[in-house]
């Protein structure tokens, strides 16, 4: 996970340096770092840092800081989402497209879905529809990938993805 | 050396025209020239070991729609009344059961002769056969023309990028579907699409294979075998055509700032041809009859090439690359 956090370090000497450290310990990969001189507050600078984390490190972490006598203010997780649609097409209504996030959703978790559905073609019976999904994890995409792919060729529905 | 034409419509001509000018080039960089002494289409043949005199082979044609004066109850009888070094595979594709392209190749193979070819079916479909019956024999049988025409691919992969590991390939390695879909973007309905490129010529009349994803299907498969060293068939091949897509499809797409391409996907597990949603500006995007592909390799990251799929002058110059590719190992260069 990526991680933003505000920390206040005392003006001393090797403080700064003193509250990466201990990101280092817990294997994190910083992404960048202010010194924000101008933020002081009870006699301790102001750090903004932003790093990259194994989540199940992040406790390990707060409690190296709290070690070193320094204080977070804040601490905030950026998620990167995986993003991916998918059109569908054949003799499908709202109900069928209903029922295929159902499965989706029981199989993986996903952070957003949206979907359109066109008006009737004229000269067939076919409908359209654009399913956009936002997961938090790509091997999610492929979960969802291969529940349409079994279910829209069992249907006789026209399935297309992303790249 | 001495090269046998075995088909002579537009790939075939457009092949010995370019032989015919590359003379001084042959000459320049083995010190001797590449005739054509035999040439064969679907009624005649005509033979010279001394060389055929390539404008008279295309006048001909041209008038009395025959190559030659000869005709043949069988192909291999017309290719055993003259001796030759290289055969040149450019009949018409059979994807069924690899049609008289199959059984040229293993003869001329079996006769311990080098083969280039423009045909896909009988890579699509015999493709370790074949390697296997050229490694038996030491012959080359060599194939840059099956895939993309003009773009280059199965070189690129063998000898620019050899060495790394190829993770993934996937391109738009049919231009007719590409033009329809193209078309389709600015409104026009699929039929009339298709029936513009029809008579634009790039369409056959009877487009099953362009449109139900088999002649993309077949591409992929040559570069599973050839790049990755899978051992598919045409059969393998997870195929959807475009023939279902509508205009709300491309609609939605373009709602959403894409556009739909038919792309072939290759990788050590996938073998896939099916249309996919494209962003607008992403290298697969590509609009017209252009074919292109994203090769995913282990150092360089993402190469992309692109090139004219089809048409008989672009074919002959990959089939060209194949015969100097022959010659430099023959001769040296």
């Amino acid at each position: 996970m990526i991680v933003n956090a505000e920390l206040f370090v005392n003006d001393l000497p090797g403080q700064l340096i003193g509250s990466l450290e201990p990101i280092s310990m817990v294997e994190g990969n910083i992404l960048g770092v202010v010194h924000n001189r101008e933020k002081i507050i009870d006699h301790r600078i102001c750090v903004n840092v932003t790093f990259e984390v194994d989540d199940k490190r992040l406790e390990r972490l707060k409690e190296l800081w709290q070690a070193k006598d320094i204080v977070i203010s804040n601490l905030g997780s950026v998620h990167e989402t995986y993003n991916m649609d998918y059109i569908l097409i054949g003799d499908i209504n709202a109900a069928y497209i209903d029922s295929l996030l159902r499965k989706i959703s029981e199989a993986t978790t996903l952070d957003e879905i949206n979907v359109r559905h066109s008006s009737k073609s004229i000269k067939t019976a076919s409908h359209t529809s654009l399913i956009s999904v936002k997961a938090r994890y790509e091997e999610n995409l492929d979960k969802i990938d291969a529940i349409l792919r079994k279910e829209c060729k069992q249907a006789n529905v026209t399935y297309i993805r992303g790249v | 050396m001495k090269a046998f034409i075995c088909g002579f419509g537009t790939i075939g001509q457009s092949v010995a025209k370019v032989i015919a000018e590359k003379q001084e080039f042959f000459k320049d960089r083995y010190g001797e020239t590449l005739l054509v002494v035999g040439a064969l289409d679907s009624r005649s043949f005509a033979t010279d070991p001394n060389g055929l005199d390539v404008d008279v082979l295309l006048e001909r044609k041209k008038q009395k729609g025959t190559v030659g004066e000869q005709v043949y109850r069988e192909i291999k009888d017309a290719l055993d009344s003259v001796d030759f070094d290289i055969l040149i595979e450019v009949t018409a594709t059979d994807i069924n059961n690899g049609g008289v392209g199959l059984e040229n190749i293993k003869y001329a193979l079996k006769h311990d002769k080098d083969v280039v070819t423009a045909n896909k079916g009988p890579l699509a479909l015999r493709y370790k056969e074949l390697m296997t019956l050229a490694d038996e024999h030491n012959r080359y049988l060599l194939f840059e023309g099956t895939v993309g025409g003009a773009m280059p691919i199965i070189n690129l992969n063998k000898y620019d990028l050899a060495g790394q590991k190829i993770k993934s390939i996937r391109g738009i390695f049919n231009g007719t579907c590409n033009y329809i879909l193209t078309k389709m973007d600015s409104g026009q309905p699929f039929e009339q699409a298709l029936k513009e490129a029809q008579q634009q010529g790039y369409a056959e009349a009877d487009p099953t294979n362009d449109v139900e994803g088999y002649d993309s299907a077949c591409k992929v498969v040559i570069l599973a075998n050839s790049i990755f060293g899978r051992n598919v068939t045409f059969k393998d091949v997870d195929i959807t055509g475009i023939t279902t897509i509508n205009s709300d499809a491309i609609a939605l797409a373009k709602s959403n700032d894409m556009v739909i391409r038919l792309i072939g996907e290759v990788s050590a597990t996938k073998l896939e041809v099916a249309p996919r949603l494209i962003p607008r500006g992403h290298p697969l995007s590509l609009p017209g009859t252009l074919n292109t592909a994203e090769i995913v390799t282990e150092y360089a990251g993402p190469i992309t090439v692109s090139g004219i799929g089809a048409g008989g002058i672009e074919t002959a110059s990959a089939i060209l690359s194949d015969l100097i590719d022959i010659m430099d190992e023959r001769i040296g260069d």
